[in-house]
C-alpha cells in the first residue's frame, strides 16, 4: 500500500524478528480494537442473531427463524414506514446531491464574499438535530410562520400547513434536511474542485472554450468518481432519517411521516420487541448497502 | 484578456458582466436562505411573548428581553443537560483521540500481517448504518448494569473508525527521513510516536478532536435510548423530549432553547472553522 511503510519495515526476515514487530503493530492498535470489537463489529453479529429470535428486555432469546422477517412483510405499519422513507430519501437524496454540486461550483468562484457564503452555508452542521427541528417548526408554521409568510408575498395562498397536513409533511421534514446536510456534500465537492489542475482550465481557456464549455467537458467529468462515495454516503444517510422526524412531527400526521428509524425505535424501546426490531435494522442496513452495490458497479468501481 | 481585469470584478473591459452579476445574485441568495434560520431563532428567543406571532414578522423586537432564558432555565435542566453533554463529549473525544493516534501509527507506517484486512473492515463499517447496533448494544449496557451512566453514553461513540481513518491518511505524508533519523537514534516505536508524529500532527489531531467533540455534542439517536435520567441527559435529548413535546404554541421559549444549544456550537465553529472543512473534505463524512 504504501512505499513508506517497506522502507522501514523490510519483509520480516527471521522468525522472531517478525513475530515481535507484528506484536507491536497489534499492541498499538489494541486499545483501538478493543473499542471496536466490543462496540462495533460484536453489536453488529449480535444485531444479526438478534432478528432471528424472540427478545424481550430480560430474559435470553429465543430462536424463532425467520418469523421476524416474516411478520414486518406482514406488517402494515413496517412497509407504511418502507414506502415512507423510500419517499424521503428521494425528496432528499437528489437536491442535497445535485444542490450540494451546484453550491460547491458557486463557492468555487472567485467571487468577493465567497468564504462568507461558504460558512453560512456550512453553519448548520454544527447545530443538532433537535435545535435544527424545533427552529424549522416554528419557520413552517402555518399562521405565523416565516416560509409561508414569504411564500403569501409570492402569491401562495391559503397558507400550506407543512407539518399539519399527510401531504406536506415529507416535503417539509426533506427541505429542513436539505438546509441542515447539504453542506456536508458541497465541502466534498469543494475539495474535488480544488484538484483538478489548473492548467486544464487554462489550456481549454486559449483554444477559446467559453465558461460553460469548461464546467460541462472539465469539471463535471473529473468530478465524476467523487459520486462513487458522496452518493451512497447520501442514500444510507438519507434511509437512516430519524431525528428530524423525532422532533418534528413524531411520525405524523396519519403516519405519513412514520420512517424505518422511527419503526424500529418504537419496536425496540417503546415496546421492547427486540427481535422484530433487529430484524428491521438488518433490512434498513441491507437496502442501501444492495443500492450501493448495485451503483457502484453500474460506475464500474466494482 | 486586459491586463487590468480582475477575476472577481463585476466589469469587463469597461462594460457589466452580466454573467458575474447574475452569480453575486445568487450567492447573496443563498448566504440569505441558509442564514435567516439562524437569524429568526435568535431574533424569536429575544422578543418579549406578545411580539411573538406579530405578523407581518419583525426583524427586531421593540423591546429585547432576555425573559424566554429567564422561563427557560427555570422550568428545565438546561443547566444539568449542559453539565452532561460536556463529560459525555469530553470523555468520547479523549478516548478516541488516545486510541486513534496509537492505532493510526502502525496502519499508516509498519508492516504486519493482518495489516489489509484489518483495515478493510474497519472501512467496511462506514457503510453500515448505527441501526443495527442499537438493540445489542443497549441488550449489553442494561445487562452489566450501565445504562443511563457517562459511559453508556460516551464510549461506544468512540468505536467510530472516522477519526482513525483521518489519523491514518494524516500519519502516511510525514517524511520518512525524519522517523529514520529518530530510529538511528535507537528511538522506540513509541518514543517516535511521542517525538515526532504527535508534534507534526496538529492540524490532523485538531481535525478529530473537533469533529468529534461536536458529534458527541449533537449525537441524538443513542443518547436517546440509553440515557432517561436528568443525572445524564445530554442537551439535545432534553430539548427534543420535553422543551419540544407538545409545547407548539410557546415558541419563544423553544427558540430560546434552540439558541442556547445553537450558540456555543457557532463560536466554536467560527473559531475552528477550517478544521471542519479539512475534516469533512479528507475523509467525506459528516460528523
Amino acid at each position: 500500500m504504501s512505499s513508506l511503510a517497506k522502507t522501514l519495515d523490510k519483509p520480516a526476515e527471521a522468525g522472531w524478528a517478525s513475530i515481535r514487530n507484528d506484536l507491536i503493530a497489534y499492541a498499538f492498535m489494541a486499545p483501538y480494537l478493543f473499542l471496536f470489537i466490543v462496540f462495533l463489529l460484536l453489536p453488529a453479529f449480535v444485531g444479526v442473531y438478534a432478528s432471528f429470535t424472540k427478545w424481550g428486555i430480560i430474559g435470553d432469546p429465543k430462536w424463532v427463524g425467520f418469523r421476524n422477517y416474516d411478520k414486518l412483510i406482514n406488517s402494515e405499519l413496517f412497509l407504511e414506514s418502507l414506502q415512507n422513507t423510500l419517499y424521503f430519501v428521494i425528496l432528499a437524496a437528489i437536491p442535497l446531491i445535485v444542490l450540494g454540486f451546484l453550491l460547491a461550483l458557486l463557492v468555487n468562484q472567485k467571487l468577493r464574499g465567497r468564504n462568507i457564503a461558504r460558512a453560512i452555508v456550512f453553519l448548520p452542521h454544527v447545530v443538532s438535530v433537535a435545535a435544527v427541528g424545533i427552529v424549522f417548526q416554528w419557520i413552517l408554521e402555518r399562521s405565523s410562520g416565516l416560509l409561508n409568510y414569504y411564500l403569501g408575498l409570492l402569491g401562495v395562498n391559503p397558507p400550506i400547513n407543512w407539518l399539519g397536513e399527510p401531504e406536506s409533511a415529507m416535503p417539509a421534514i426533506a427541505i429542513t434536511t436539505i438546509w441542515w446536510t447539504v453542506n456536508g456534500n458541497m465541502i466534498i465537492y469543494l475539495a474535488g474542485l480544488q484538484d483538478i489542475p489548473e492548467e486544464l482550465y487554462e489550456s481549454a481557456r486559449i483554444d477559446g472554450a467559453s465558461s460553460w464549455q469548461l464546467t460541462r467537458h472539465i469539471t463535471i467529468p473529473m468530478l465524476l468518481p467523487i459520486n462513487a462515495f458522496v452518493i451512497p454516503l447520501t442514500v444510507i444517510a438519507c434511509w437512516r432519517v430519524f431525528g428530524q422526524v423525532f422532533v418534528m412531527t413524531r411520525g405524523g400526521p396519519q403516519g405519513s411521516t412514520f420512517t424505518v428509524a422511527q419503526f424500529i425505535y418504537e419496536t425496540a424501546f417503546v415496546n421492547f420487541n427486540m427481535g422484530v426490531a433487529s430484524a428491521a435494522g438488518v433490512i434498513l442496513m441491507l437496502i442501501p448497502l444492495s443500492f450501493t452495490v448495485v451503483q457502484l458497479r453500474a460506475m464500474k468501481v466494482i | 484578456m486586459s491586463q487590468s481585469w480582475r477575476k472577481d470584478s463585476l466589469y469587463r473591459d469597461g462594460s457589466l458582466n452580466w454573467g458575474r452579476l447574475t452569480l453575486y445574485a445568487i450567492l447573496i441568495f443563498v448566504a440569505i436562505v441558509w442564514g435567516t434560520p439562524f437569524i429568526w431563532m435568535f431574533v424569536t428567543s429575544i422578543k418579549p411573548d406578545n411580539e411573538v406571532f406579530r405578523y407581518p414578522p419583525t426583524w427586531w423586537p421593540n423591546e429585547p428581553t432576555l425573559l424566554f432564558y429567564t422561563r427557560l432555565f427555570e422550568s428545565f435542566p438546561m443547566m444539568a443537560w449542559f453539565r452532561n453533554s460536556l463529560i459525555v463529549a469530553v470523555i468520547t473525544t479523549t478516548l478516541t483521540l488516545v486510541t486513534n493516534v496509537l492505532a493510526g501509527y502502525p496502519l499508516a507506517r509498519m508492516r504486519f500481517r493482518g495489516r489489509t484486512i484489518v483495515l478493510l473492515i474497519i472501512l467496511s463499517t462506514f457503510l453500515l448504518p448505527g441501526e443495527i447496533l442499537l438493540v445489542p448494544l443497549f441488550l449489553g449496557m442494561v445487562k452489566f448494569k450501565l445504562a443511563n451512566t457517562f459511559f453508556s453514553i460516551a464510549v461506544p461513540a468512540a468505536a467510530n473508525a472516522f477519526g482513525l481513518f483521518l489519523m491514518t491518511q494524516f500519519f502516511r505524508t510525514i517524511p520518512v527521513e525524519l522517523e529514520e533519523a529518530g530510529r538511528l537514534d535507537g528511538c522506540s516505536r513509541l518514543g517516535l510516536l511521542w517525538r515526532i508524529f504527535i508534534p507534526l500532527s496538529g492540524p490532523a489531531i485538531a481535525t478529530v478532536a473537533i469533529f468529534t467533540f461536536v458529534r458527541s455534542w449533537n449525537d441524538f439517536f443513542w443518547p436517546l435510548v440509553i440515557s432517561n435520567t436528568d443525572a445524564t441527559r445530554t442537551v439535545p435529548v432534553g430539548l427534543a423530549i420535553f422543551v419540544g413535546a407538545g409545547l407548539s404554541i410557546r415558541f419563544g421559549v423553544l427558540m430560546a432553547s434552540a439558541a442556547a444549544a445553537t450558540i456555543p456550537a457557532v463560536i466554536f465553529f467560527l473559531m475552528l472553522q477550517r478544521y471542519f472543512v479539512r475534516g469533512i473534505s479528507t475523509t467525506g463524512l459528516r460528523g
